[in-house]
């Protein structure tokens, strides 16, 4: 139970992390990495509970969420990659920029 | 050794954030990734284990990569905003709070990795294809919209 805990407290202290990184930081990578953190939290915890407590459902969404995350690399780094073509920067705030000279 | 796997994921997870420059933040990001895939194959999760270790630190950081030379070695400026930090502490002492108010039971049962197969294509295979039509749906969204912003409302 113990360990449980121990992996409980980590994963939120991960989510912690991953979510300040979305809330505070205005670029797209580091943006990117917060959000994989935050599912990466959530995997950990799903992992662990399977582990400790033998829910085997728990491994299959977590098997899922993978799969989600790889999906939202590829749109996120498309978006990346696009809005540094048209801005020149890889921050999220000034599209409004664009959007208003046009 | 899981206590040490677990603080070292939590360090290369602030310090990925921490970093002024793009390659150093990145290999943080790759040890976290490949450290949390350890772990899990310490915890008898082979597949999962071996699942995060190709599909993140293979697929994931190669895309993320190809997005570091596109901005070089530096990220650039930005301002911190402040209530980011409240927000988080908010949230993180009311998550805290929560798993230790629901009562579990603990079963100890090691499962196959037959099992696990088993279970997700049971369940949840037509939920992948379901997301994938999601994942779809919003990568061409994407497009519109930048296609949107580059070029205005036609």
């Amino acid at each position: 139970m113990t360990e449980f805990y121990i992996d409980a407290i980590a994963a939120l202290i991960l989510f912690a992390v991953g979510l300040y990184g979305v809330t505070s930081k205005s670029d797209f990578l580091k943006i990117f990495f917060s959000l994989e953190m935050l599912l990466n939290a959530v995997i950990l915890l799903l992992a662990s509970g399977a582990y400790h407590f033998g829910l085997t459902r728990d491994l299959a969404i977590a098997y899922v969420i993978i799969v989600i995350a790889t999906f939202e690399a590829a749109a996120g780094v498309l978006i990346f990659i696009l809005t540094n073509r048209i801005t020149g920067e890889i921050i999220p705030d000034h599209l409004d920029k664009v959007v208003e000279d046009e | 050794m899981s206590v040490l796997i677990l603080a070292m994921v939590i360090i290369l997870a602030v310090m990925s954030l921490a970093q002024t420059k793009t390659v150093p933040a990145v290999l943080a990001f790759i040890s976290m990734m490949f450290l949390l895939g350890i772990y899990y194959i310490l915890l008898d999760e082979k597949l999962l284990g071996l699942f995060q270790i190709f599909v993140y630190t293979g697929g994931i950081v190669v895309l993320t990569l190809f997005g570091v030379t596109v901005i070089g070695s530096k990220f650039p400026e930005f301002k911190i905003r402040p209530w980011a930090v409240a927000i988080v502490t908010v949230v993180l002492i009311g998550l805290m709070i929560v798993p230790f108010l629901i009562p579990v039971e603990a079963v100890h049962q090691t499962i196959s990795l037959q099992q696990q197969v088993k279970v997700f294509t049971d369940n949840y295979s037509l939920i992948a294809v379901f997301m994938g039509v999601v994942a779809a749906s919003v990568l061409y969204g994407s497009i519109r919209m930048l296609h949107t912003l580059k070029y205005g409302k036609e």
